[in-house]
């Protein structure tokens, strides 16, 4: 076990590394675009160039890019001001910046966005893989019988169908036409505050991303199911006697646990990107819009933190995979 | 009554392109404490006469005809026809089986601890510490030191030879009174080949099982067989005790398969005197004979009788079959 | 600018509204009901600024002026052209001009208080102005107060005053001296740097309202600001809600524009509702309760008006079809295109029907326009002569006969409009829609052998780049609409090279001397409606020389619940009366 223990914390090593620089080459590839931050800073059809070189100043954007770096750096642990006198704002740390069109620090941006996408991304992750993998089963199990044939159904509209338009059916039809569920209060609220009024908002969502993702899953699971019964120790494991339930719930399903397991982790990491569409269409506050809005408006100062938030979170992604991939399979164990 | 009777067992699989009989018609019993050896070419249909009254072949496209009756505790019973759920109660407990490549034939996921008491969980209904000592004790059997410790070990942390005798320590959780081992020693080294093949016939001595050994390596049945099959296109060619067969070989096929055995008593360049020509598409025989083909000894059978008419099994001497027009008219 | 308000003063000529007529209860809360929550839905995250120095367009400047911001002045709230009547709001009356309209003096009414029951004095509102001049911190906002007041300029033209936040080298004496407070801290005196004669019509802006200095914290207070009206802020969070409560401390008697109107107990905005989503919940009626921030998606419209843009019966008295204050147009570079003919064929040559069918049908779209100014100006608009042979789909032969006449008239330009390889250069934001009908202008152009390009620029920055004289090309596409009910804020703006927005680089045309001349006497006329006149002869100026190609004046469309009362179109703010609507 401590062996494992000194793995993770220099696996993190690394990952604090690769960070680093992924960061380092975020803001230089910012620095070097043909675009004045500046500029930016004052929004659409602004070209006042009072706003332009007040904002210039108190965001540092005067300074050379090497101590923009650096004080971005800085900020990271000890937070940040920006400007001084009455209209001063202060960043507490990590501070990742400050949005000027959105009138706040990026840090508290992400602190309201990423909860939202955290609970969504879970949420759809559990609902599909019980789904998928559940349908996957049992349509490999009963491989060309209506079962398959009704889940082969399922896997076409769910991977034909938008997710915004599955979202907007729902919405429409449980919302708004038959009152099953009353219209989300708007935004997002905290479970630990209004766990029913957290479930009300949350439930179609994950239902949309559930959707089109399950029926992916379900097709996947089902293929991996199917070419890991032909192998040898399927056999064996039938040569020996043992029930059907079995030998699929422990023997097929663990060895096609692992791309699954690999498919689950990468599509998890894709979601804490932002999950967009589905985003856009329940008025959920996450990263999804927070990005999108942000390359809409060139908000320069999210799209730096949401970039470098990206790419934590496919490291971070990484390194858990491998974990879990150690758990699953002894012959990669260190 | 025999352990094991096989009566005309017939196994046809349906494919896009016709219908293929992998098994046409065998019959052969096997007594207890007898080692009886099934040879031929991939594709013979040694194998799969095998798989099929186990109930190991994949369902719905596989019909499977005749009779196969195994003598257990509760008296004889019919395999072929049976149900998936009675007849796995059979599979691993009266008849266990192992497999050429021991690596692929465990799971890589689990330890060898585990798939041992599996076995034994399936069949006893006991504490898993009880199914625990049976394992540890089965594998101090097959040779496995330290068995105690290495039931947590997983298979890739063993040699091939080891991980073999692994699986026969997990053949014989549960007292089997039939062993099936298909080409048990294909995928190991030759000094490997004989220690297995030593450990399986101390071990049938041991717990007095019939032994059915699926190769295709006549060289591995010499020492260890009492008698031996010989199948060809799916049915039964040759049959024979085993010094007859080595002694006086009747059908051309196995004249043939016994000069590609490799004998350490002979040059290396003639070890592999291997028969010209291609086992036959089991899909386009002829009305004749399947070996007719590639067969140096038809002309000298009249009339063209060879291309033109399967022949029968015929007797040539006590226990010696042969399914060769050559020696019809020839029997005692 | 181009953000501005949308202001529109006296009569309607071609309202083509049949639903006002059901709204009843026009302008007067008499027999309303008090009480319920009414709740907005709009695609938008947030609202652009609730900061109401940063309020700019008509929609924000009725929302936040009916529910929380109370100016010196405001506009009526009455149906039809009595909703363009300046009245008191904070002050005691609307105002008295003396020193020939350069000094304006307003006196507050007893009562009047912000959200936590501080009284509004004086200096509250000299501080809200002062805020104006911070233009490095409140942005997006109108500038009238730096245009107007007497303050020096620095040596960049920016004005000496740089708002209450900078430190060093600021006068703030002139902007003291610019505003002046009474002892008792009840009388503004706002002192101009020239005649303004409808100084109250500017100080309806949001942005000549009060601030208390103690809650201004720059950006930030675009999230909190404090409420002089009847609601306050509960809660607001961008991409989530606004919810407005009643502010116990609002005086009612001291606020008779609103005392009668302010019916229900809450307001909730819900931010970020998808496009589909939004309008579904309005067509069904789902939540009765609702009313639409947004116009309705145009796949939609016909399910709420027939083809001609009359409400269909079904939603009979909950949804509206009505000409916004705009008008669409593209700016002619005359430094560039100095060939008259030229201009007219373009103009001849132009296919309003695949344009406006394009963008929508004229039934939502708009009507054809005749000039720069609209109908709804009432005593600035008259009809455009001299275009009788123009048609909604192209008169090629009427453009071609130009042509020729271009043909000796100015040689070199007609050379490149009809060269297939130089041509004439039109600019435009970039965009789908755009970028159709670009292809419905080069055929239709093209049927009168004149080349037409397309300089497809980032929507973004589309008007930085315009504005530059140096980057900006033959035409450029625009849109406007008048800041206030006079169209001084049309024909001087747009075509006067002390307008804000000329882009038609007029200042060398040699009719251009004459025009400057006729504008400037306009905009100190005391006689509105001898002025009116003379707007609507200048607007004829403008077409006759053809400095600018019309398009359309525009429409818009407004869906609400069943429940809802009290809702007509508030003509000078361009918007719904957000402030008279209750829950039936």
């Amino acid at each position: 076990m401590s062996g494992l223990l000194a793995y993770v914390s220099r696996r993190l090593a690394v990952t604090f590394l690769i960070l680093l620089a992924v960061s380092f080459a975020v803001y230089l590839i910012f620095a070097f675009l043909p675009f004045d931050p500046a500029t930016l800073t004052c929004g659409k059809n602004c070209n006042d160039p009072g706003i332009i070189e007040a904002n210039r100043i108190r965001l540092g954007y005067d300074k050379p890019f090497y101590e923009q770096y650096w004080v971005f750096i800085v900020g990271l642990f000890a937070g940040r001001n920006y400007g001084e006198g009455a209209a001063a704002i202060h960043c507490a740390a990590p501070s990742f910046g400050y949005s000027f069109q959105q009138h706040a620090c990026v840090t508290d941006l992400i602190g309201e966005a990423l909860p939202v996408t955290l609970a969504l991304a879970i949420g759809a992750l559990v609902l599909w893989l019980i789904l998928g993998i559940g349908l996957g089963v049992l349509s490999a199990r009963f491989r060309g019988r209506v079962l398959d044939t009704a889940s082969t159904i399922f896997v076409l509209i769910g991977t034909s169908l938008p997710t915004f338009l599955t979202g907007l059916m729902l919405i429409i039809f449980v919302v708004i036409k038959w009152h099953l569920l009353p219209f989300p209060a708007g935004g997002y609220s905290s479970p630990f505050e209004d766990f029913p009024g957290w479930l009300n908002t949350m439930i179609l969502p994950w239902i949309t991303l559930a959707f089109a993702y399950a029926a992916l899953y379900t097709r996947f699971v089902r293929s991996q199911v199917i070419e890991t019964s032909t192998e040898d120790y399927i056999r064996t494991a039938r040569a020996k006697g043992l029930s059907e339930g079995l030998i699929l719930g422990k023997h097929t399903l663990r060895a096609a646990l692992a791309p699954i397991a690999t498919m689950a982790g990468l599509d998890f990491a894709g979601l804490m990107g932002g999950a967009i569409l589905t985003e856009a269409v329940f008025n959920l506050p996450g990263l999804g819009r927070l990005s999108l809005g942000a390359v809409l408006d060139y908000d320069l100062p999210i799209i730096v933190a949401t970039t470098l938030l990206a790419a934590a979170i496919v490291v971070i992604m990484n390194l858990v995979l491998d974990l879990v991939y150690a758990f699953i399979d002894p012959r990669v164990r260190v | 009554m025999s352990l094991l009777s096989v009566h005309d067992l017939r196994v046809e699989f349906a494919t896009p392109d016709g219908i293929v009989k992998a098994v046409d018609g065998i019959s052969f019993d096997v007594e207890r404490g007898e080692t009886l050896a099934i040879v031929g070419e991939s594709g013979s249909g040694k194998s799969v006469s095998n798989l099929a009254y186990m109930g190991l072949l994949p369902k719905g496209k596989t019909k499977i005809t005749g009779s196969v009756t195994l003598e257990t505790d509760n008296g004889p019973v019919e395999l072929i026809g049976m149900e998936p759920e009675d007849i796995r109660k059979i599979r691993g407990k009266d008849i266990a089986m192992i497999f050429q490549d021991p690596m692929s034939a465990l799971h890589p996921f689990y330890s060898i601890g585990d798939q041992l008491v599996e076995a034994h969980q399936a069949h006893n209904k006991v504490e898993k510490s009880v199914s625990q000592e049976r394992a540890i004790e089965l594998l101090t059997l097959v040779g496995v030191a330290d068995a105690k410790e290495r039931l947590r070990a997983y298979p890739h942390q063993f040699s091939g030879g080891m991980r073999q005798r692994v699986m026969i320590a997990m053949a014989l959780m549960n007292n089997p009174s039939v062993l099936i081992a298909d080409e048990p020693t294909t995928a190991l080294d030759v000094t490997v080949q004989a220690q297995i093949l030593k450990l399986i016939a101390d071990l049938q001595k041991k717990f007095k099982m019939a032994v059915i050994l699926i190769t295709h390596d006549l060289g591995v049945v010499a020492g260890a067989a009492d008698r031996v099959n010989v199948m060809y296109a799916g049915k039964l060619v040759e049959s024979a005790s085993v010094d007859e067969l080595y002694a006086k070989p009747k059908m051309p096929y196995t004249v043939g398969l016994l000069g590609s055995v490799p004998r350490m008593d002979r040059p290396h360049e003639d070890r592999l005197t291997a028969i010209p020509g291609q086992p036959p598409s089991l899909m386009k025989l002829s009305g004749g004979c399947a070996f007719a083909p590639r067969c140096t000894r038809k002309s000298e059978v009249p009339g063209n009788k060879c291309e033109t008419t399967s022949p029968e099994l015929i007797q040539i001497s006590t226990g010696h079959y042969s399914r060769c027009h050559l020696y019809e008219g020839k029997t005692k | 600018m181009l953000k501005s308000t949308k202001t529109l003063k006296t009569t309607l000529a071609t309202l083509a509204v049949a639903a006002l007529a059901t709204a009843g209860l026009t302008g007067c809360a008499a027999g309303a009901n008090v009480g319920g929550t009414l709740t907005y839905v709009t695609f938008q995250d947030a609202w652009t600024h609730a900061d109401p120095q940063r309020n700019y367009t008509g929609r924000d400047i009725a929302w936040f002026g009916s529910y929380m911001h109370r100016t010196l002045t405001a506009y009526d709230r009455a149906e039809g052209a009595a909703g363009s009547a300046v009245v008191p709001d904070l002050a005691t009356d609307t105002g008295t001009a003396s020193n020939d309209n350069k000094t304006w003096t307003f006196t507050l009414r007893d009562g009047v208080s912000f959200d936590d029951g501080t009284p509004i004095t004086c200096e509250d509102i000299k501080y809200g102005v002062s805020r104006t001049f911070a233009t490095d911190v409140i942005t997006d906002g109108p500038s009238y107060a730096i245009g107007m007041l007497d303050i020096p300029s620095a040596a960049d033209g920016s004005s000496a005053y740089k708002g209450p936040y900078a430190t060093e080298g600021n006068d703030t004496a002139s902007f003291d001296k610019a505003i002046t407070c009474s002892e008792d801290n009840k009388t503004i005196t706002f002192n101009l740097k020239r005649s303004v004669g409808d100084f109250n019509y500017t100080t309806t802006y949001l942005s000549f309202g009060p601030v208390p200095k103690a809650a201004d914290d720059g950006d930030q207070y675009d999230l909190h600001p404090v409420s002089s009206g009847p609601y306050k802020i509960e809660s607001y969070k961008a991409k989530d809600s606004m919810v407005l409560v009643r502010n116990e401390n609002w005086n009612k008697d001291s606020d008779p524009l609103r005392a009668t109107r302010a019916n229900p107990d809450k307001i909730v905005v819900k931010f970020g509702v998808a496009e589909e989503v939004r309008d579904q919940l309005l067509l069904t009626d789902s939540d009765p309760n609702t009313m639409s921030l947004d116009a309705l998606l145009p796949t939609n419209l016909p399910t709420v008006f027939d083809e001609t843009g009359n409400v269909l019966p079904a939603f009979e008295g909950r949804a509206l079809n009505v000409y916004d204050p705009y008008v669409r147009f593209a700016f002619v570079n005359v430094k560039k295109l100095n060939c008259l003919p030229i201009r007219q064929a373009i103009y001849y040559a132009k296919d309003f029907n695949g344009l406006i069918t394009l963008a929508g049908g004229q039934a939502f779209n708009g009507d054809p326009a005749d000039g720069a100014i609209k109908p709804l100006m009432g005593l600035d608009y008259k009809k455009v002569t001299g275009y009788e042979d123009w048609t909604t789909s192209p008169n090629i032969e009427k453009a071609t006969a130009l042509m020729a006449q271009a043909k000796t008239e100015c040689p070199d330009l007609y050379a490149r409009a009809t060269d297939k390889n130089r041509g004439l250069v039109y600019d435009i934001a970039d965009s789908e829609t755009n970028k159709k009908s670009a292809a419905i202008w080069i055929d239709s152009l093209a049927k009168a052998g004149i080349v037409i390009k397309f300089n497809f620029i980032e929507a973004g920055s589309y008007y930085s780049v315009v504005m530059d004289p140096t980057k900006q090309s033959d035409l450029s596409a625009a849109g406007w609409a008048p800041d206030w009910a006079n169209a001084s804020t049309v024909i001087p703006e747009l075509f006067t090279t002390a307008g804000g927005f000329n882009l038609t680089q007029n200042a060398d045309d040699p009719a251009y001397a004459e025009f400057e001349k006729l504008s400037n006497a306009a905009l100190v006329e005391s006689d509105r409606k001898k002025q009116g006149e003379q707007w609507a002869a200048l607007n004829q100026y403008v077409m006759d020389q053809m400095w600018i190609i019309p398009g359309t004046f525009s429409k818009t469309q407004e869906i609400w619940g069943s429940g809802l009362g009290g809702v007509f179109f508030w003509e000078p703010q361009g918007a719904p009366s957000f402030g008279d609507i209750y829950i039936k």
